[in-house]
């Protein structure tokens, strides 16, 4: 049996709800998206439901915990094919042993909620440092970025805090996602908006290429110690690591 | 000279201070105003040394009437020199920060004409950004030693935190290489600095909270342009936190840049390795309960350069192991070596739940490529070879991580210190 989902969190926690209800053990909790089935696999198409979700979450906010649901939801962040199942698993021991369940890494499943947690994490906190804003000629502050898991919403409260008094933009360019701050207030959206290129004001993007070269010691280069830290695959949307 | 001129020379001079992180302040933004400060440090990017950066590192200016022996910038050098002027100054920070591309701005100086007359222009400077540019991220502000003191109090209403720079572990360093300082220039504003952290702090008791240097003092000394053995450097410090409460010694390994017959010659290499070395015990003493003297003695001045300064300390009181890995206190844990702050924990959080066996660590990822001989899993003994010295040398010394580059222990790491 397979449950499919739309793939929101709510739709997982729904999903979680009909299994208990029906006391179904389905093998899998699936997003909509097209996966191999064998042949003669039953699917439940589950219908994302407020009410019955409300119910999963408070359950395991007063069962186990809060951060037991924060762990959850950052997980479920990292949009892994397998996040819906292992959401699952997790709330079935979690049920059992309570509070406890986030220090039980012996537990293979409970570990790999876990790992997913602690990789969205440091994504965030890695992007706090490494997302870079471009001045366009009408003022608003335009941050491109690509990360590999779904956290527009984890690190824009930073941002707001930080750079209050500038209008700014963050876009997740690989999900459409976009934070849109106006001075005042945070609003998401999940559509394409055009964005004009070529447009930034570039007076400080070459004294910051300037000083980044200036600032590293040349007795001491080091790029797989760079690359360690700060992965290739997120240069692209880096000012200093572009060349012209 | 044009703006990135100035900017590429004051960086280039700045670049050997090392204290680069940002951590332990917080600073709040007020509405209408440009930034904070956040409580764990936040790396903006990393240079192509493999540094972090954090803080926009640079001098006020690189002219200097002083003559260090072991400095780029001494009058007797011939190189470029710049100044900014504190509007540049204060632009270039908030441009910069606007666009994230760094935490705050750590401002240091050459001495030009005098330390009070430097100390002034770096106080104006930083009045302008965060009186009139409405600047709430971090500063940290370098003293200029034998500034007056009065100065250092009035910088220190203005920054996060600020480093009073010892450079060299020892007193006859001192006089060899840096003939126009003297101790007391650096020890006196270091004991004013610490009276003034804590006066303001009985001050907030009862009175509006009055900021001054919110995340400490810290300091900078320099491995390997002296004779100065590891023991010395590691005993210093420890008075250093002790007696002075920094926040953090940072230890920068010697690169030559003057031709001089007191220093190491040109074409030598930056003692990396013992740099490391040093970091690893620092973080030993800061984090996980060790003295110096458990780690040094006269008899074993420096650190052996093939073992972690911890495996080299298990191995000299294999009496304390193998620890059961059920039973053993978080203290004794993490003194185990290959076992870090963050794997203890988790140990010791999962054993609650049920207790552990050898297949259990591997499953939660402990790595026990070096813990497998100090430890045991409900009384059994994984590590194949003789608890003893002679046996286990070999094995740990073949260890070390290859992928091991020597660079600051990771920020990631430390910003779950700093929580
Ligand atoms: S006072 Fe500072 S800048 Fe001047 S020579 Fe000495 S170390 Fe260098």
């Amino acid at each position: 049996m397979i449950y499919m989902t739309d793939g929101s969190f709510e739709g997982i926690l729904t999903a979680v709800f009909e299994a208990f209800r029906r006391k179904e053990c389905p093998e899998k909790i699936a997003s909509q998206e097209p996966c191999q089935l064998t042949l003669g696999t039953e699917i439940r198409e589950i219908e994302t439901d407020r009410e019955k979700s409300d119910r999963v979450y408070k359950a395991i906010v007063e069962k186990m915990s809060r951060e037991a649901i924060e762990i959850l939801y950052r997980a479920y962040l990292s949009e892994h094919p397998d996040v819906g199942t292992k959401i699952y698993d997790y709330i079935k021991i979690g049920l059992k042993i309570g509070g406890r369940i986030i220090y039980y890494l012996q537990d293979p499943d409970v570990l790999w909620i876990h790992d997913r947690n602690q990789k969205v994490l440091k994504e965030v906190h890695l992007f706090l440092g490494i997302l870079r804003f471009r001045k366009l000629r009408n003022g608003i502050y335009y941050a491109r970025y690509e990360p590999d898991n779904n956290i527009t919403t984890l690190i824009s409260g930073h941002f707001e805090e930080r750079l209050s008094n500038q209008p700014w933009i963050i876009h997740d360019a690989g999900r459409d996602i976009y934070a849109l701050y106006n001075t005042n207030e945070t609003v998401f959206l999940h559509e394409h908006i055009p964005i004009p290129k070529n447009e930034a004001d570039k007076k400080f993007e070459v004294l910051w290429k300037g000083y980044f070269q200036s600032t590293a010691i040349e007795n001491r280069l080091n790029p797989n110690l760079q690359r360690r830290f700060m992965p290739r695959r997120y240069w692209k949307n880096l000012i200093e690591k572009q060349n012209n | 000279m044009e703006l990135l001129d100035k900017l590429q020379i004051l960086a280039d001079s700045a670049k050997y201070d090392v204290s680069c992180s940002s951590s332990g302040s917080s600073r709040s933004n007020k509405k209408g105003q440009l930034g904070n400060a956040a409580p764990a440090g936040i790396c903006h990017s990393w240079a192509d040394d493999g540094r972090c950066i954090s803080l926009l590192k640079i001098l006020f200016t690189n002219c200097c009437v002083y003559d260090c022996k072991y400095c780029v910038n001494r009058v007797t050098n011939d190189v470029p020199r710049a100044a900014f002027t504190p509007e540049e100054l204060c632009e270039i920070t908030v441009e910069f920060y606007r666009r994230n591309y760094i935490e705050g701005l750590f401002l240091s100086s050459a001495v030009i004409k005098s330390p009070d007359y430097t100390m002034e222009l770096i106080i104006t400077a930083l009045k302008k950004l965060r009186q009139e540019y409405k600047f709430n991220g971090y500063i940290h502000v370098k003293s200029i030693p034998g500034a007056d003191l009065r100065l250092v109090y009035q910088a220190g209403l203005l920054a996060d935190r600020m480093s009073i720079n010892i450079e060299l572990p020892s007193l006859q360093g001192l006089k060899l290489l840096a003939p126009q300082k003297n101790a007391e220039s650096i020890i006196k504003p270091m004991a004013f600095v610490k009276d003034q952290i804590q006066g303001a702090n009985e001050l907030t008791i009862y009175r509006k909270k009055q900021l001054f240097i919110p995340a400490g003092q810290t300091t900078q000394l320099i491995v390997g342009a002296t004779q100065d053995s590891d023991l010395t450097i590691l005993k210093l410090t420890s008075e250093l936190y002790r007696r002075y409460q920094l926040k953090r010694v940072y230890y920068s390994a010697y690169v030559p840049v003057n031709d001089d017959s007191n220093l190491p010659s040109l074409n030598t290499s930056p003692p990396l390795l013992r740099e490391h070395r040093i970091y690893q015990a620092d973080w030993l003493l800061r984090f996980y309960g060790f003295e110096a003297r458990e780690l040094l003695d006269e008899g074993h001045a420096n650190f052996d350069t093939k073992l972690d300064p911890k495996c080299d300390w298990a191995l000299r009181n294999l009496g304390c192991f193998p620890v059961e890995i059920n039973r053993a206190p978080m203290e004794m844990l993490m003194r185990v070596p290959g076992i870090g702050y963050q794997m203890a924990q988790r140990i010791v959080r999962a054993r609650r739940v049920a207790a552990l066996s050898y297949d259990d660590l591997k499953k939660m990822r402990v790595v026990l490529k070096r813990a497998r001989y100090f430890i045991t899993c409900k009384g059994v003994y994984y590590g194949g070879v003789n608890i003893d010295s002679e046996d286990l040398y070999p094995v740990l010394a073949a260890q070390e991580d290859p992928k091991n580059v020597y660079g600051q222990i990771s920020m990631f790491e430390m910003g779950s210190f700093a929580k």
